[in-house]
């Protein structure tokens, strides 16, 4: 009974929830609303899933939100500022978030840096780096240039497409196309850690580094490894919330970060799995997502969205830590 | 202000008068203790007078660790009673312990002090809480000055923080903030493992010093060398009972590490192999700065012990043969091949297998079941363009687990949930899953019971031929068990070979425990 | 520096004495420092960029001080320019329990004060509005110009921003003065990248209430986020967004085809960051600029941009005067920044 309610206990949480929304909010229960949720949580779900990369190493990544928002100012700069089109700007995006994350992995893994700390002055460092080039101003076709003039180059409309392009499923236009861009890369990412050598190392890596280093892994290559990991897929929820807002806008990302790492935590609780892992990222960057689009559609104002939210992590990390007993000893 | 510096001065006159009582004899009679149905403690009756050092020497599972923690309130005693000075003494809990005098300075010595505090706060810690509330720091450290001062430390410097100090000084600093409690009873467990010779000296002096206050000292050691210059009396326990007590100078040490050891290593009967091929040719290892520089050959089939005590340089020959840390000179062959590996990923790759020991920090991946566990090395054997195939896997732990004989209900099970001995046949077994070259066994037996002990010893010799095997123990009993040939290590480097085969136990036993300045020993 | 200080004080004191010296220009080189609370935005950019070329047009040494949204900073940094030697500073935001004394420091070292936007409930300091009431009106008329005053409406507030408040009690005054509007719904949030998040409850807003028509979104952060939940609705034709303030990014989005982003009202914050300066330098010069300086807001609609092809600030101060520049403050000789 209790290894059904903690294996099982968040996802009938999560089916009680759709019951409820879907009687009290009319138009709850609709392929809209589906896709609606889906799409309100895919940028932060392809956050959490990378942070999700980082924690089974055991390590922490603090620094997503603000490479999410860099590159979200590097995508517009490349096209408003460069004139650049959609490929280039995308693959600068990915490449600035695969090196951030390699700087990340080397500070912590050969320098030493704690990774709470390491990631903090990264974060720090790329809120401020993002806005130099504008002078703090947010980009857009016809700014004012710092050195005269402004600027004429325009998204790319293959770029926009990213973030506004809707397929069709089951309806017409429907879905986004940044929702198969989560689904994706949930999948590639479970597939990644669950099914492949290197997920199974970093595993280890996070479980006991000492041991796995002892079995003949190669401990600092797969750490930096994740941090890359985690560094480009938040480059690509960058690229998404740039696609999406057409701008450049200036932001910390900080509540990007803050809800990908609530996702992540809560992702513990799922299947009673008691550890990072991908399949519970994906739902519980669904459960936030869920809840919060049932909220709304009830009229209910946002402190008590925040509330709830963090209601529902302690309630997962509660089930993670205490129900399962994975702080003390093993049973 | 005035209100610290007087509930520290009240508390140092406390100490000072009411230091000794009368009858300071600490007396155990018959105590007893079992885990389970596991019988540790077996009836123990032991004197340790006030004023003098008592050695206590046991080999691992002999059940020392156990007598001291009924002794410092960890445990309760399932038999038998303790007399403290007179009185029945049964602690609750290790504050229990102390408040009745008895202390106890664990092998890590950063149990004892707080690293990020200076030595002055560390020296009155245990009267922090009932202070005032405001410090005063000349206060404190005055305080601190006569603790120290009590012990004969006079030149320690009060302000430095502890985690800048030495291991040696961090153990005084232990040490005296113990003592400033006036214990009836100081149990020292294995307090110069890590210390240099220099700074076991200090050691030394402090503890006469306290013997000459009349503190009762249960010294728990390995190395002759601190059991020569300390020991008024030498008591050897073995499976749970006293099997020696050497009270009269000069000291037998010898007989003392015989009744330690016992005579059960004659038991097992060893068939000893034809030599094969030579598989590890290292010429001229240097393992530490100013070490002897020393030959090692391993050949197929064979399974070759290296004993030897904590610290005479096992994990490091371990180390450089796996990729941890290369040695500072010398060369390896494997095979005929030259052998640097860089990582343990370059042994493996090679073919050269290390079971490290101490398993829950080395071995063990707790987050993992029994399969993930046995096949965390050899992924890739697993995998097909990197996917895993859990079928793979899974016969391979099936196979594993059949031949160590490892209990479970099944190869699905977390490996937190099988007992000790079992883990260690899993973390072993990991590495005989797999046909290697050369396969080296850091303390495989660790922390197992006997019948486990028998289980892997078995499966070491049994697959053995065709591979070079080291298997490095720390008691010699275990590597008379398992080995062809035994290797003695004091010093960072060999001093003795032995065909295991009417072996000179008193020769054997003499390498192992001889001090520096040991004769080099040639083979036999 | 102390003695520096006394002399200005003394000039200062000096020029105040009526029927002495008649109203000029503050001397070319004269300190002033603006003290900030809020720095991050366009809003704040544009603001400080008025304040500089103002300053610069005046001759004025500006120092900017930015507390960065930590208002005990803030209060520090006031302290900080009294001992700079400046003899105007320009308080830009802030907590009226942080400012009040440290104003009251300055003004008590002789230093000319004026204040944007926080009341620092002072009689020798000078407010600076923008005011947030005539924004809300002005968009509100403009929505009813459009509407009738008879439609379903979606309201995008956060309570505790004061600018935000303030156009909040308009949206009372017209629901109240006029029965037809109904509020069916009020949202929003302050979740960064705010249009996005707004966005995401947007799109919950849309579907759970269909029967929306007009949003009122009076911040342009929130009406970005609205009408892109408007377009992934694909409810664009159906929807009047009407909002506060403007960018050239909002520009783009106001013009976009189909755009349901029908109307904002704005103050130029270039403009407002002049009149500071202006107001300062009034103050400087001997002359009181009034206790409370207030600058008109201007309504910008998407026919506007549209017939008169404008793309960006600039094109919007230069193609619509009102919005290149405010008549108050003004003084013969006041010097303007180029245009």
């Amino acid at each position: 009974m209790r290894d059904f309610a903690i294996r099982y206990g968040f996802l009938i949480l999560m089916i009680g929830l759709i019951v409820v929304f879907g009687l009290s909010a009319p138009g709850f229960l609709t392929p809209q609303s589906a896709v609606f949720i889906l799409q309100s949580v895919a940028i932060t779900g392809i956050l959490a899933l990378g942070v999700t990369c980082t924690m089974v190493v055991d390590g922490f990544d603090l620094s997503i939100g603000a490479v999410a928002t860099s590159a979200l100012m590097l995508s517009a700069y490349a096209q408003v500022i460069w004139g650049l089109g959609a490929i280039e700007a995308v693959l600068m995006c990915l490449a600035m978030g695969a090196a951030v994350g390699l700087a990340n992995g080397v500070m912590i893994v050969k320098l030493r840096v704690p990774d709470l700390l390491a990631t903090l002055g990264m974060m720090f460092v790329l809120i401020g780096l993002q806005r130099i080039p504008t002078q703090g101003n947010s980009i857009s076709t016809g700014m004012a240039l710092p050195g005269g003039g402004s600027a004429t180059g325009t998204f790319d409309p293959l770029f926009l497409a990213l973030g506004r392009l809707r397929l069709d499923f089951i309806l017409p236009r429907l879905l986004p196309l940044s929702v198969v861009m989560l689904l994706v890369i949930a999948l590639l990412v479970w597939v990644f850690l669950e099914t492949t050598r290197h997920g199974r190392l970093m595993y280890a890596i996070g479980s006991n580094a000492q041991a796995a280093a002892l079995a003949g892994t190669n401990v600092d290559r797969y750490r930096i490894a994740a941090y890359v990991i985690s560094g480009t897929l938040a480059s690509v929820g960058g690229v998404l919330l740039a696609a999406r807002l057409g701008r450049g806008d200036v932001a910390s990302g900080n509540n990007l970060l803050l809800d990908a790492v609530a996702a992540a935590l809560i992702g513990f609780a799922v299947l009673g799995a008691g550890k990072p892992n991908a399949f519970g990222t994906a739902i519980g960057a669904l459960f936030v997502g869920i809840l919060l689009q049932g909220l709304t559609m009830l009229n209910a104002p946002y402190y008590t969205q925040d509330f709830i939210k963090g209601a529902v992590l302690i309630v997962a990390l509660v089930f993670t830590f205490a129900l399962s007993g994975r702080a003390g000893r093993p049973a | 202000m005035t209100n610290g510096n007087r509930s520290l001065g009240r508390d140092g006159r406390n100490r000072a008068g009411a230091n000794f009582v009368t009858d300071r004899t600490i007396r155990l009679d018959g105590v007893r203790k079992a885990f389970g149905r596991n019988a540790v403690l077996r009836g123990i009756d032991l004197e340790l007078p006030a004023g003098t050092i008592t050695v206590l020497m046991g080999a691992n599972g002999a059940g020392k660790s156990t007598l001291v923690k009924i002794l410092c309130g960890v445990h309760g005693a399932d038999a038998g009673r303790i007399l403290l000075g007179g009185q029945p003494f049964a602690p609750a809990s290790p504050s229990d312990a102390l408040a009745s005098g008895v202390v106890t300075v664990h092998q890590n010595i950063n149990d004892g002090v707080v690293p990020g505090l200076d030595v002055a706060t560390n020296l009155v810690l245990d009267e922090l809480p009932r202070g005032a509330l405001f410090l005063n720091q000349r206060a404190i450290r005055a305080r601190a000055r006569a603790i120290a001062a009590q012990v004969g430390l006079h030149d320690l410097d009060m302000r430095a923080e502890v985690r800048h100090l030495g291991l040696a000084e961090r153990q005084m600093v232990a040490i005296a903030r113990a003592m400033a409690r006036s214990p009836r009873l100081l149990i020292l467990d294995e307090p110069t493992s890590s210390l240099s010779a220099v700074e076991a000296e200090r050691l030394f002096a402090l503890v006469e010093r306290l013997r000459a206050k009349g503190v009762a000292i249960l010294y728990i050691s390995h190395r002759m060398g601190d059991i020569r210059r300390l020991a008024d009396r030498i008591v050897a326990m073995r499976d749970g009972a006293i099997s020696g007590r050497f009270e009269r100078a000069p000291l037998d040490i010898e007989s003392a590490v015989r009744a330690m050891l016992g005579h059960a290593m004659a038991e097992v009967r060893i068939d000893i192999p034809a030599p094969g091929a030579p598989v590890l040719e290292a010429r001229g290892l240097v393992l530490r700065p100013g070490a002897r520089a020393f030959d090692l050959d391993a050949r197929a089939g064979e399974v070759l012990a290296v004993t030897g005590l904590v610290g005479s340089g096992k994990s490091a020959l371990a180390g450089a043969l796996f990729g941890v840390a290369l040695p500072l000179a010398g060369a390896m062959r494997l095979d005929g091949a030259d052998y640097v590996p860089a990582s343990p990923g370059d042994a493996v790759a090679r073919g050269v297998f290390l079971s490290p020991k101490d398993r829950l920090q080395n071995a063990v991946v707790r987050d993992f079941d029994i399969t993930r566990n046995l096949t965390l090395p050899f992924l890739r054997r697993h995998a097909s363009g990197g996917f895993l195939s859990r079928r793979s896997e899974r016969t391979a732990a099936r196979a594993v687990v059949a031949e160590m004989g490892v209990v479970c209900q099944s190869p699905g099970d977390p490996i937190t949930t099988l007992s000790g001995g079992n883990q260690q046949k899993v973390v072993v077994g990991r590495w005989l899953s797999q046909p290697s070259r050369l396969l080296i066994l850091d303390e495989p037996f660790q922390g197992v019971d006997i019948q486990a002990r028998r289980d892997i010893g078995a499966r070491i010799r049994a697959t053995a031929p065709g591979r070079a095997t080291i298997v490095l123990a720390t008691e010699i009993d275990e590597a008379l068990e398992i080995a062809d040939r035994i290797l003695v290590m004091s010093e960072g480097t060999v001093v003795g070979e032995h065909v295991n085969r009417g072996i000179d136990l008193g020769r054997l036993m003499a390498q192992v425990v001889d001090a520096p300045g040991a004769r080099a020993v040639t083979a036999e | 520096m102390l003695s520096r200080r006394m002399f200005a004080t003394a000039a200062a004191a000096a020029l105040l004495v009526p029927g002495l010296a008649a109203a000029e220009a503050p001397a070319a080189g004269t300190k002033i420092a603006l003290v900030r609370y809020l720095s991050t935005g366009d809003f704040f950019q544009a603001y400080l960029s008025g304040v500089e070329k103002q300053a610069e047009a005046l001759g004025l040494e500006l120092q900017v001080l930015d507390s960065r949204q930590d208002a005990a900073l803030q209060a520090d940094m006031v302290d900080q320019a009294i001992s700079l030697g400046v003899e105007g500073i320009i308080i830009q935001h802030g907590l009226t329990e942080s400012m009040k004394e440290a104003a009251q420091r300055a003004v008590d070292a002789g230093i000319k004060v004026v204040a944007f936007d926080v009341d620092v409930e002072n009689e020798a300091i000078p407010q600076i509005e923008q005011s947030d009431r005539d924004l809300a009106r002005l968009a509100l008329e403009q929505a009813i110009e459009d509407n009738g005053d008879s439609f379903t409406a979606g309201y995008v507030y956060v309570p505790g921003i004061a600018p935000l408040d303030r156009r909040d009690e308009t949206w009372k005054e017209f629901k109240a003065r006029y029965p037809g509007i109904t509020e069916k719904a009020m949202f929003g949030t302050m979740d960064n990248p705010i249009a996005n998040s707004v966005a995401n409850q947007a799109r919950s807003v849309l579907s759970a209430n269909p029967d929306i028509t007009v949003m009122f979104a009076p911040y342009d952060e929130f009406a970005k986020g609205v009408k892109i939940a408007v377009d992934e609705a694909g409810m664009g034709a159906d929807m009047s967004i009407y909002s506060a303030d403007i960018s050239t990014a909002d520009i783009a989005a106001m013009r976009e085809p189909g755009s349901a982003w029908k109307a904002t009202a704005a103050t130029n914050p270039a403009v407002v960051g002049e009149v500071s300066v202006r107001s300062l330098a009034m103050l400087l010069g001997g002359e009181d600029p009034g206790r409370s300086v207030i600058v008109p807001p201007t309504l910008i609609t998407q026919t506007q941009l549209n017939e008169q092809d404008i793309k960006s600030m600039e094109e919007l101060a230069a193609k619509l005067p009102a919005f290149a520049h405010a008549e108050v403050a003004m003084t013969p000789w006041m010097k303007l920044p180029p245009r």
